[in-house]
C-alpha cells in the first residue's frame, strides 16, 4: 500500500504554489535586506532548531507518553486522561518562560508581577477537575460521542 | 566477487525495504482512528484562521512602527490598536495548542517510503518546511517575547515580521495542495468517502470503536486547550477579566510599564532642575519651557489606553497640554507633521512621528500628570506623549523635544 497520497494536482496548485513562494521570497528577502537586525545565521538556525526540536524530540515524546498511557491507564478513564493531559501539558508549554522567571533580570517589578509557578498549578488543578467532573456528567447522561 | 545482478539485487532489497510490514518506523504503527483527513481539515482551517488574524493584525501593528506614507494610521477610535494588538497576541497564544495537534496528527507522513514519487511531491514538502518551521517559529518567538525571554541575538520585531511572510507564504501553498482533499473531507456525512477509502494507511481503523478521545472529543479537548490559555491570559488586556488572569504576564490594574527609568538610563537628566521642554523645527517662535512654563499653560484630560505590542494595555485618565496648542504657540505651519524626541539616547524608540491629523487632535497631549498625580519617573516624568489609536511604543516618554518638520 502506497504510504504517499497520490492526490490529484491540477494548476490550482501550481497556482497556490507561486504565489505562496512569492510570499517566501519576500520574506526572505526581508530578512536579508535587514540584515543588522535579523541576523540570517542566527535565525535560520534558530528556525531548524524549532523544527528539528519538534520532529525528532517533542513529537517523539508525545507519541511515547500516549503508549505508556496505552498501557497504565483503564480503558474506561483514557479518554479523560488524555483530554486533562492535552490542556495541562499546553499550558505548563506555555508558561514555561514564566515560572522560569527570565524576565526578572530585567528589574521591572510590572514584569512577571505574579507567582507563577503557582498559577501553573491551579490550571492544572482546575483542568483535572474539570476532566473527571466532565467524565462523569457525561457517564450519567450516557453522552457517547465525546468518549467510547 | 563482482555480482552480475548487482542492480537488481539493489533494486529487489529497495522494494522489500519499502513494503516489509514489520520495518520500524512504517507509518502503519501510527494509525489511530484520530488521524483522519477529517481531522486534519478542521485543524488546519481552524489554524488558517488564527494566523491569517494574526498576521493581519501584525500587519497593522508593523505600520504603528514602521510609519508608510501611503497607509496613515487612523488615530480614531482612540481603542483600535489595544484591540488589534490584544486579538494579535490572543490567537497567536490560541494557536499553540492547534498547532501542535495538527502536527502530531499529521507527524508519521515523515515517515512515508518512498518520500516523493511525483516532482509536485517535492514542492509541496519544501513546501511544509516553510510552514511548519515557520509555524513553530512565530509561536515560539511570540510566546516567549510575551514573557520578555530572549534565548537568541537577533531583533525579535524584526524577524517576527520577515519570517510571518514565510509563514503565510506556506500557508498560501498549503492550501492550494490540500482544497480538492479539504473539501472532500469537509462534506456532509452522505457525501463523504468512507474513512477507508479515504486514508488506507493510517485511518482505516476510524470507524471501529476504541478506548480513548472519540474525534469529536479531541477536537473539544483541542478547543478547551486554547480556550483555557486564553481564559488565563486575556486579562492582561481586558480589564474586567484581570483577576482571571492566573498566567498572564503582566497585571493591567499595576499600570505596567516596559522600559523603567532607571534602565532607559535617563533618571538623572528627568529630574534635573535643567531639564527644558523645547519646540523648534519650521516654527516662528521656537519655545523652551520649564515643567513649570508647561503646567503654566492650560491644560486638557483624556481618557487614553496604553497598548504595548505584547499585548497587554491599561486605560487611564492624562492630563497636560495638548501638541496643537504648543504648536500654535510656537507658530507652527498648518498641516504640519511632527518628530517628538525622548531624553533616553540608547533606543530604537527614542522618537515618534505625529502626522498632521495627529497633532491636530484635541487628544494628542503632552501629559504631566497620570490620573491625577505627577507622572512617576517610570511612567515617563516629566513629560510624556500620549495620544488616541498609538502603540505603546509611540507614546513617548521622557519627552524632551518637539521638532515641527
Amino acid at each position: 500500500m502506497p504510504e504517499t497520497p497520490n492526490h490529484h494536482r491540477g494548476p490550482g496548485f501550481w497556482l497556490a504554489t507561486a504565489a505562496g513562494w512569492a510570499l517566501i521570497a519576500w520574506g526572505v528577502r526581508g530578512a536579508l535586506l535587514h540584515r543588522i537586525d535579523t541576523r540570517p545565521p542566527q535565525l535560520l538556525r534558530f528556525f531548524v532548531t524549532g523544527l528539528a526540536l519538534h520532529d525528532a524530540v517533542f513529537a517523539p515524546a508525545v507519541l511515547l507518553a500516549g503508549v505508556v498511557l496505552g498501557r497504565t491507564v483503564p480503558a474506561r478513564w483514557r479518554a479523560t486522561v488524555q483530554a486533562a493531559l492535552l490542556v495541562a501539558g499546553t499550558a505548563a508549554l506555555f508558561s514555561y518562560p514564566l515560572v522560569r522567571g527570565y524576565a526578572h533580570i530585567l528589574h521591572n517589578p510590572t514584569s512577571l508581577p505574579r507567582n507563577y509557578t503557582a498559577g501553573l498549578a491551579i490550571v492544572v488543578a482546575a483542568v483535572a477537575l474539570a476532566a473527571v467532573i466532565g467524565r462523569l456528567l457525561l457517564r450519567a447522561l450516557r453522552v457517547g460521542r465525546f468518549v467510547r | 566477487m563482482p555480482m552480475p545482478d548487482g542492480r537488481h539485487r539493489l533494486g529487489r532489497s529497495a522494494k522489500a525495504f519499502a513494503t516489509d510490514p514489520a520495518r520500524p518506523l512504517r507509518q502503519r504503527r501510527y494509525r489511530t482512528p484520530l488521524r483522519d483527513e477529517r481531522l486534519a481539515a478542521w485543524l488546519g482551517a481552524a489554524l488558517g484562521v488564527l494566523f491569517t488574524t494574526c498576521f493581519l493584525t501584525g500587519l497593522f501593528s508593523h505600520a504603528h512602527q514602521h510609519p508608510v506614507s501611503w497607509f496613515p494610521v487612523p488615530a480614531r477610535p482612540a481603542g483600535l490598536y489595544r484591540v488589534t494588538q490584544g486579538v494579535h497576541v490572543a490567537a497567536g497564544i490560541a494557536a499553540l495548542p492547534v498547532l501542535l495537534a495538527k502536527l502530531w496528527l499529521v507527524w508519521p507522513r515523515l515517515l512515508s517510503v518512498p518520500p516523493f514519487r511525483r516532482l509536485s511531491d517535492v514542492v509541496e514538502r519544501v513546501g511544509l518546511l516553510a510552514l511548519v518551521g515557520g509555524g513553530i517559529f512565530q509561536v515560539w518567538t511570540g510566546v516567549a517575547n510575551i514573557a520578555q525571554w530572549y534565548p537568541w541575538r537577533f531583533s525579535f520585531t524584526a524577524s517576527h515580521y520577515e519570517v510571518a511572510w514565510i509563514t503565510m507564504g506556506g500557508i498560501v501553498a498549503h492550501v492550494g495542495a490540500k482544497w480538492a482533499v479539504s473539501r472532500r473531507a469537509l462534506r456532509r456525512p452522505s457525501r463523504r468517502p468512507r474513512l477507508a477509502e479515504a486514508d488506507p494507511v493510517l485511518g482505516a481503523s476510524a470507524e471501529e470503536p476504541h478506548p480513548g478521545l472519540s474525534r469529536r472529543g479531541f477536537l473539544a479537548t483541542v478547543a478547551g486547550a486554547a480556550g483555557t490559555l486564553t481564559a488565563v491570559t486575556i486579562g492582561q488586556t481586558v480589564r474586567p477579566l484581570a483577576a482571571l488572569g492566573v498566567l498572564a504576564p503582566r497585571d493591567p490594574r499595576q499600570r505596567p510599564v516596559n522600559r523603567s527609568a532607571a534602565n532607559a538610563g535617563v533618571t538623572a537628566a528627568a529630574t534635573s532642575p535643567a531639564y527644558r521642554l523645547e519646540v523648534t523645527g519650521r516654527v516662528a517662535r521656537p519655545l523652551t519651557l520649564t515643567l513649570s512654563d508647561l503646567q503654566a499653560l492650560p491644560a486638557t484630560e483624556a481618557v487614553l489606553p496604553i497598548a504595548c505590542v505584547e499585548g497587554w494595555s491599561y486605560s487611564a485618565r492624562w492630563r497636560g497640554v495638548t501638541v496643537a496648542e504648543l504648536l500654535r504657540r510656537a507658530g507652527a505651519p498648518p498641516g504640519a507633521t511632527v518628530r517628538v524626541e525622548s531624553l533616553e539616547a540608547d533606543s530604537p524608540y527614542r522618537a515618534s512621528f505625529l502626522d498632521h491629523a495627529q497633532a491636530a487632535d484635541r487628544a494628542t497631549l503632552l501629559a504631566t500628570h497620570l490620573d491625577g498625580e505627577a507622572l512617576s519617573a517610570d511612567h515617563g516624568y516629566p513629560v510624556r506623549l500620549v495620544g488616541p489609536g498609538r502603540a505603546g511604543v509611540n507614546q513617548t516618554k521622557w519627552v524632551t523635544k518637539v521638532v515641527v518638520l
